[in-house]
């Protein structure tokens, strides 16, 4: 005999269907390696042998002075990064949403290529072009700027001057292009009913373009804070942590805590943990002052 | 009409791609299943990591060789990792308990220590295997012995030596005994002239690199950790002697510090420098440059002043360990006792074309090793670093090496840049009590 259901619920059941490998899939791959971390947090010791230790990491974090200093290091980027980027990206997004301009696509191109690039590669490449005797250098003093090479990468702010550089150089493209798109859904007859209203180009961006594009901006903070607090590639490749550990990032000093020193994995859990956390507490103010539909 | 056509074509071509993908992935089954079938005979396939191919991948190769003459069955395949790929690889494969392994790895000596005691059940105890350990220089076999268990075959010898520029020498007046077995005190002093008459300094050092003060440590047979292997920092006084030495190299601008490993060798290159002291690996760097041959000259280090101060030291080098988890670890062992342990011809083969230098002291009696050296002004410079291999203080690095170095390179960081000895090296020796406290 078979079983009818009514209309209504086999529809439901459908679309639970069409969900199910999906959620199987993030639950698997996402969710239990996360449990299974917040697990690992708990314990200490070596690879194999490790034992439950409660929350002697958490205690443990507040007397690591590398811990402070990465976190620190980390939050100088995300103050000053994250907030010059999207205003440059935001200002290059209504320069190129200008009907007038010509070669519109080549130049969203330009400024959308960095993004193409590998992290690595690019460390890499900026490294070389900060060294002592490189690009940065040699352009600086034959313009007669300076008049001896800068050690950028040596002392402690130029090398996060440069780290701050080159995160807004690969990854302001990419926030460009979620403006731009944003910027295609506003109707420019409000634009054009403004500038009837005799409004000029920056009280049209301030009262117009900033407050309709409010959920894309909301949206590139949380993901450029999200980003910048994971940062690895970069301070791994272009300083490695250096001059004396003051660019480290915190995922930086997660790996050196598996993979170079002795492994700590049960701490190096932790300190993810803490990573987790602030992504989560910083996205949720952001969401709190951003978005006020509700 | 034309819809219809491009449809056609297009669907043409999707297929033609299907076909192409296919065949493509035809060839790598069979490549695959080939492989397979070779294990179930007699044969046995060696897979080894390792990470310079023209230096240990090179050397693993030739060993491969000469050890299949006598055993036909026998074939060593090395892929080619880098270091801190091994390391990753290895610590992922102990603690996730699944066997990804190789039969035999090539480990930096700096990480022995670390991963043997962290992960015993991980290598395979070689101490009975027949490889005789009395026969490789001493301090070498020290450092992957563990509880009197011997865990690795030492390969490339670290031992300290210093490359001069003989003609920089010769225009300040010095020839290159006037920087054999002296102190670091005459050294600087003659750096001193030699930086005012030729206006260039005797070294360079990657800043930060704790490279170098570890191998002025090793040099007086002392180590920033104790006995007991707690940290040793602040009361160490060859680490004072060290550091105060450091600063007043870089101060009388005798070395100059660059940021990373490419500035180090181009300054060695290019000339900026008139010197390099590094473990004896650094000749490959310094003979790439061919236009330079006949003017370098290879000598000890200067020592210290405290005791136990010698002009020998070592830094860098590299081990062979067989995996526990390896199903051919016995043949594996035997491998390595037939050919790093024992054969004198595999060294006489790789020295040559790769400079790759033996802990294996009866290699150091052939004939290869006894050749002249163009490069280095007609010297025999092989013979002279075995000779100074032999001397090298033994120091235990520990498990917890890594945390020392880096401890010590952000010390000598702050120190060069004005922080005050004692804060620096407090404040190192806390995050080092710290990382080893858990």
């Amino acid at each position: 005999m078979k079983i009818r259901l009514p209309l209504e619920k086999r529809r439901k059941l459908v679309s639970w269907l069409f969900l199910l490998p999906a959620t199987l899939l993030i639950a698997g791959m996402s969710f239990y390696p996360m449990i299974k971390a917040f697990l690992l947090s708990f314990t200490k010791g070596f690879g194999k042998t490790s034992e439950f230790v409660g929350t002697y990491n958490y205690q443990r974090l507040f007397q690591d002075s590398l811990f402070k200093t990465a976190l620190g290091n980390t939050f100088i980027y995300l103050i000053i990064q994250v907030p010059l980027m999207l205003i440059l990206a935001l200002i290059l997004a209504s320069l190129l949403n200008n009907p007038k301009i010509k070669c519109k696509g080549l130049f969203r191109t330009m400024i959308f290529l960095p993004c193409a690039t590998s992290l690595v590669s690019y460390s890499i490449i900026f490294r070389s072009m900060f060294a002592l005797d490189g690009f940065a250098n040699s352009v600086l003093m034959n313009l007669n700027v300076i008049n001896k090479p800068i050690n950028w990468i040596g002392e402690i702010w130029p090398a996060r001057i440069i780290i701050i550089l080159a995160i807004t150089w690969r990854w302001t493209g990419y926030n460009m292009i979620f403006y731009l798109s944003g910027l295609q859904n506003i109707d420019p007859q409000i634009y054009e009913s403004a500038k009837i209203d005799g409004a000029s180009a920056s009280q049209q961006f301030r009262k117009i373009t900033i407050p309709l594009l409010k959920p894309i901006i909301l949206l590139t903070a949380i993901m450029s804070t999200n980003g910048t607090l994971q940062l690895f590639d970069e301070t791994k490749n272009l300083t490695n942590g250096g001059p004396a550990n003051m660019t480290i990032s915190i995922s930086q000093y997660i790996y050196k805590l598996s993979f170079e020193y002795s492994p700590q994995f049960g701490y190096a859990a932790t300190i993810s943990f803490i990573v987790f956390l602030l992504v989560a507490v910083l996205s949720f103010l952001q969401m709190k002052v951003g978005d006020k539909r509700d | 009409m034309k819809r219809k056509l491009l449809s056609v074509t297009l669907m043409i071509a999707m297929v033609a791609c299907l076909f192409t993908g296919c065949s493509k992935n035809d060839g790598s089954s069979k490549t695959g299943s080939n492989n397979a079938g070779s294990k179930t005979s007699d044969q046995v396939t060696l897979t080894v990591w390792c990470w310079d191919p023209k230096f240990n991948c090179f050397a693993m190769d030739t060993a491969g060789e000469i050890y299949a003459k006598d055993h036909p069955n026998v074939k060593v395949e090395v892929i080619e990792t880098a270091w801190n790929d091994i390391q990753t690889k290895l610590t992922t494969a102990v603690t996730g308990q699944s066997n990804t392994l190789p039969d035999i790895i090539l480990m930096q000596d700096n990480a022995l220590a670390k991963n043997i005691i962290n992960y015993p059940d991980a290598f395979f105890d070689l101490t009975n295997s027949g490889i005789k350990f009395d026969q490789f220089a001493s301090f070498k076999t020290a450092l992957g012995t563990v509880n009197g268990k011997n865990y690795s075959v030492p390969f490339d010898n670290g031992a300290a030596i210093t490359c001069y520029r003989t003609d920089i020498l010769e225009q300040a007046g010095y020839t290159i005994d006037d920087f054999t077995n002296i102190t670091w005190k005459e050294f600087i002093e003659k750096g001193k002239v030699v930086l005012e008459k030729t206006g260039k300094p005797l070294l360079s050092n990657q800043a930060g690199s704790p490279d170098l003060l570890m191998l002025m440590m090793q040099s007086a047979g002392a180590w920033v950790l104790d006995e007991n292997g707690k940290p040793n920092f602040k009361d160490n006084a060859v680490l004072k002697e060290v550091i105060d030495t450091y600063v007043e190299l870089e101060k009388s601008g005798v070395l100059v510090e660059v940021n990373d490993w490419d500035q180090y060798v181009s300054s060695i290159n290019s000339t900026t420098v008139a010197g390099a002291m590094n473990g004896c690996w650094i000749i490959a760097t310094v003979t790439s440059a061919a236009d330079q041959s006949g003017l370098w000259g290879v000598t000890n280090i200067p020592k210290l002043s405290c005791a136990g101060a010698t002009n020998y030291s070592s830094q860098g080098g590299s081990s062979w360990l067989v995996c526990a988890n390896s199903k051919n670890k016995d043949v594996a062992a035997d491998f390595l006792g037939a050919t790093f342990g024992g054969s004198v011809e595999l060294y006489e083969t790789i020295l040559p074309s790769s400079g790759a230098l033996a802990t294996y002291l009866p290699a150091g009696e052939s004939a290869a090793y006894a050749k002249p050296q163009d490069f280095f002004r007609g010297d025999t410079i092989y013979l002279k670093i075995t000779e100074y291999a032999s001397k090298v203080p033994q120091v235990s690095y520990g498990v917890y090496n890594y945390e020392a170095r880096d401890a010590i390179g952000t010390a000598i960081t702050k120190i060069v840049a004005g922080t005050d000895y004692n804060t620096a090296i407090s404040e190192a020796q806390k995050e080092l009590e710290f990382q080893m406290g858990q």
